[in-house]
């Protein structure tokens, strides 16, 4: 792998030419730069700040397959057979199973090696594996296939129903132990609740996640932390805390804990902004950054595709960098991420004007009731592909022979009811890296 | 428990009986029961208000809050506009806390009938209206959002209303004189005997407990909901339902109301209010009063409609649509907007119904006097001959009312900043909600989130309750007002009443909004999926 260099000033008259440029830095764009390291394709990543710091964390595959009578499934792979019978358009019905397991095998093999070690399910027999449940700050339990290290104790105690004891922090808001505790207890008979004060912030009304955690990678604040938590240790079989234990150093913070405790400890992801999905955030870029890999924290427009691939510019500051990329994959997420906008009334792919398929009219793209066990229709418009995640132009046939998408901004899926949405990042931008590499 | 005139007794442990006694049933929560409640308690009788949801789940919370000075009724229906001129006078010198006396201006457009314009000074001077004509140069200087081509305009007596504060202050007051109050309580039929109803047979819709409320007298003030409830009593009404949208303007476009100079339409009042702006309404028939909402059709025909006299209106942002159902009563073959917009005050006695009385229909501008005038027959068949006292007594200010206002949160928390913030959009922090949560708890019943947020500006800002009700939650759980899986739930029916409000809206940007709560809410709280 050959570092990119800089431009120096204005303009570079010869433009650097790249095998890859991943655009996009949510899920899915990471999951195409990893894909593209491991196979030794030259890349550049682009793209401004992405939406993994609401992330939870963990890693969904496949649970419910929405309808009016959405259908619940232990088993994820049982539930992707189900899909792709109802809906042979949906992403993953361009997946076989062994491509997905492959996808995700990859995926958190480099995460491991960037700091951030997923737990998959127990598997059972042949191939078969249920998904496992965290504990959410609604005091609901998610299903959720690859857990984070981190909230791992936290799986196992709900599958062991283990006296969990969940403790919260006075003055964060949105994270109530009490909450969570009472709204689990139909489920889990054993969950009990408490509340501490964080050291040297007892009286402080309004705390934030990020800032606890930079105050417990400071060992002295964990030991006076740890002391506190002491006597709750005492009475569960595992604690749950908020996620704060440290934002760089968690793992060995945790050890810490549960060493001095002599209890197992998990974390619970907690509302916006989510230490758990900036650990994951953090932990790539300074990976890539190891790697001499180029990533572009800014947003492009005005690529230009021609027969031999892709042209655009980036400018950070003062500097303007001409890149000429062989392929291209197309990362940049739904409206959120702007992957997606809304131009008369009409949904448009923003980047190379895709067609996008869609409810017929702006009437038809919600439910009115918000909690529709449906889905949104609007959800399911997005790009349409050929099997490789290829883009369909207007003609129906390959938009651009070297563009590829990945990831929610593709058609036919709704990844937050699906609980899908990682899986189908992860699984589309392996297929289109393969692709890209089997060249 | 609660101190009545002396006497102590615990309306909850009644109703755990199964059994509640008073002199008075009021059903029905609007600003027409708060004002009965308060107008009988004063003259010393003793009544329940009750309500199915809370105050003003009806009507009364999805108007305009428009005072009106009856400007708007001379043509149609003088009686009305006399009315209005009367008790709008009254009511800004008795309730000032409710009102911001804005004042009003009407203005005509290029398309408007010149007839109708040349006889408006002299319609508002037979009804005793006050009606200053302004010039057209004048008029866009007082509001420099109308648009340039105004003809003609005049100025009016209009003023704002916060009808919230209006029934909760009326509530209070009604409270203070010994009346008590029963919400989330459903009547569900009467036990009636040779032409008087001895009770009404009442559901509470939290627990689902039913019991019964034996009185001498009862009121429907149920607003749209009158005739069904008149027909659990074996009376007839004959109703037609009226739904009504409005949209608020994210930031305040105007400083007075301004109504469009023509026969009352669609979308032709922009009435300000606090830091924003609302404009209405339309009148669509519907036979249906189960889910009243603005669609996006009626979205479209407002902005349009109304950008003709406020261009502006067709670029600036929303923050919210709202629909309420106007219960009118039929009267021969008149239909929509000609109906009287006249109240209907029923005594039943034709029916052979001597306790029952009915009143609905009329504006949110009269229902002081439609209270006086419903209270007269109540007090005269109880042989009561203590006068009406809310013509003269000042409407006192409550704890009740007053996080209602828009700005008045962020006004209170900048001088207590230390005070922990749950509502970040709108600035209401914990305190705040631990006073709302007092009242509510002194009405003997515990808090749900829709009526803190009701009682506040909760979930009112851009985010739309999305993080709010979780931190109100949270909040909740925290202080022991809620237990087991009531949060989930509340959560939901919070997180549904702001989307019925936003959905109609969705036009491009707001997509994105819509993404992040999903998000949060069904991708990672995982809450569409009863667990």
């Amino acid at each position: 792998m050959r570092p990119v260099p800089y431009g120096s000033g204005s303009v570079t008259p010869n433009p650097l030419h790249t095998g890859l440029v991943v655009v996009g830095s949510g899920m899915a764009g990471m999951a195409a730069a990893i894909f593209a390291y491991n196979r030794g394709i030259s890349f550049v990543q682009v793209g401004q700040a992405s939406e993994l710091g609401f992330s939870s964390g963990c890693l969904d595959l496949f649970s419910i397959l929405p309808g009016r009578f959405p259908k619940k499934f232990a088993d994820p792979f049982a539930g992707i057979d189900a899909l792709k019978e109802k809906r042979p358009r949906h992403p993953y019905s361009r997946m076989t199973h062994p491509m997905i397991r492959e996808a995700f095998a990859e995926f958190t093999g480099f995460m491991g090696s960037a700091g951030i070690c997923f737990h998959g399910p127990e598997q059972n027999g042949q191939n078969t594996a249920k998904n496992q449940h965290i504990i959410t700050p609604a005091g609901t339990l998610k299903p959720t296939w690859q857990v984070p290290a981190a909230m791992h104790g936290g799986s196992l105690a709900i599958a062991r129903n283990q006296r969990i004891c969940i403790v919260d922090v006075k003055g964060l808001k949105g994270f109530g132990a009490r909450q969570m505790a009472q709204t689990l207890q139909p489920q889990l008979s054993r969950v009990s609740s408490a509340t501490i004060a964080f050291p040297g912030r007892e009286t402080a009304k309004d705390l934030m996640c990020e800032r606890l955690a930079w105050d417990l990678e400071n060992p002295e604040m964990l030991g006076r932390f740890i002391t506190l938590l002491k006597p709750h240790a005492d009475r569960a079989d595992v604690l749950g805390l908020p996620a704060i234990l440290g934002m760089y150093r968690f793992e060995k913070q945790r050890r810490t804990l549960e060493q001095a405790l002599k209890k197992p400890v998990f974390e619970i992801p907690t509302l916006s902004p989510s230490v758990t999905g900036m650990r994951m955030k953090e932990a790539f870029l300074g990976k890539m950054a190891d790697l001499g890999l180029r990533h572009f924290p800014v947003a492009v427009s005005g690529i230009v595709p021609d027969k031999n691939g892709f042209v655009f510019s980036v400018t950070q500051g003062l500097q303007t960098l001409e890149i000429r990329a062989d392929n291209l994959v197309l990362a940049t997420g739904r409206f959120l991420g702007k992957g997606l906008g809304v131009r008369d009334e009409q949904i448009k792919e923003m980047l190379f004007d895709l067609p996008v398929t869609q409810p017929e009219t702006r009437s038809g793209w919600l439910c009115s009731d918000f909690f529709d066990p449906a889905g949104h229709p609007v959800n399911q418009a997005g790009i349409e592909t050929d099997d490789g995640f290829r883009p369909l132009g207007s003609t129906g046939a390959v938009f651009h022979p070297r563009l590829y998408a990945a990831g929610s901004i593709l058609a036919h899926q709704d990844w937050k009811r699906e609980k899908s949405g990682s899986g189908i990042a992860i699984a589309s931008a392996f297929k289109a890296v393969s692709h890209i590499a089997g060249k | 428990m609660f101190l009545n005139r002396g006497r102590f007794f615990s309306l909850q442990e009644d109703t755990k009986r199964g059994y509640v006694e008073t002199q008075v049933l009021i059903i029905g929560g609007g600003t027409t029961g708060t004002g009965i409640a308060r107008d009988l308690s004063l003259r010393g009788i003793s009544c329940i208000l009750m309500d199915k949801k809370d105050f003003n789940a009806g009507a009364s919370g999805a108007n305009h809050g428009l005072l009106h000075s009856g400007a708007r009724y001379i043509l149609k229906d003088s009686e009305t506009a006399v009315e209005c001129r009367q008790e709008s006078l009254l009511l800004k010198r008795l309730a000032p806390q409710c009102m911001e006396d804005t004042g009003g201006l009407f203005v005509a457009l290029p398309e408007d009938d010149d007839a109708y314009v040349a006889r408006f000074p002299e319609l508002c001077r037979t009804c005793g209206i006050v009606c200053q004509p302004v010039d057209a140069a004048q008029v866009l200087q007082m509001e420099p959002c109308l648009a340039p081509d105004v003809k003609a305009a005049f100025a009016v007596q209009d003023a704002v209303v916060d009808p919230f504060r209006l029934s909760l202050d009326n509530a209070a007051d009604a409270q203070t004189n010994g009346a008590r109050i029963l919400r989330n309580t459903r009547v569900e039929g009467f036990i009636s005997h040779k032409g008087r109803v001895q009770a009404a047979r009442v559901r509470d819709t939290i627990t689902n407990e039913t019991f019964q409320i034996e009185a001498l007298q009862f009121v429907n003030a149920t607003g749209a909901w009158a005739d069904k409830v008149a027909a659990m009593a074996g009376a007839h009404i004959s109703m037609m339902y009226s739904k009504g949208s409005l949209l608020i303007t994210q930031s305040r476009i105007n400083t007075r109301v301004i109504n469009r100079l023509r026969p009352a339409a669609d979308a032709d009042i922009l009435v300000p209010g606090g830091t924003v702006s609302i404009i209405g309404t339309t009148s669509l028939e519907i036979d249906n009063l189960d889910d009243i909402r603005p669609t996006m059709d009626e979205v479209d025909t407002i902005i349009q409609q109304g950008a003709v006299m406020v261009p502006e209106l067709a670029t600036t942002r929303y923050i919210r649509a709202y629909a309420g159902v106007r219960p009118l009563v039929k009267n021969g073959s008149e239909k929509g907007r000609t109906i009287s917009r006249n109240y209907t005050l029923k005594n039943h006695e034709a029916e052979g119904l001597h306790n029952f009385v009915t009143i609905t229909g009329g504006k949110l501008t009269t229902y002081r006097l439609m209270a006086e005038k419903t209270a007269d027959i109540v007090a005269q068949r109880l042989k009561n001959s203590s006068p009406c006292e809310t013509a003269h007594l000042p409407l006192p200010a409550s704890q009740k009312g007053e996080w209602t206002e828009p700005g008045r949160s962020p006004k209170a928390w900048a001088a207590r900043p230390k005070d922990t913030l749950i509502c970040e959009c709108e600035m209401v922090s914990e305190s705040m909600v631990d006073r709302i949560v007092d009242t509510l708890l002194a009405e003997g019943r515990a808090p749900t989130l829709e009526e803190v947020g009701r009682r506040s500006r909760i979930g009112k800002g851009p985010c739309q309750g999305t993080f709010c009700s979780f931190r109100l939650a949270a909040y909740l759980y925290r202080t022991g007002h809620l237990e087991k899986k009531q949060g989930v739930s509340q959560v939901k029916d919070f997180v549904n009443e702001r989307w019925k409000g936003f959905m109609p809206l969705v036009r491009d940007r707001e997509l994105m909004r819509l993404e992040m709560q999903e998000a949060f809410l069904c991708g990672l709280f995982h809450m569409e999926v009863d667990p």
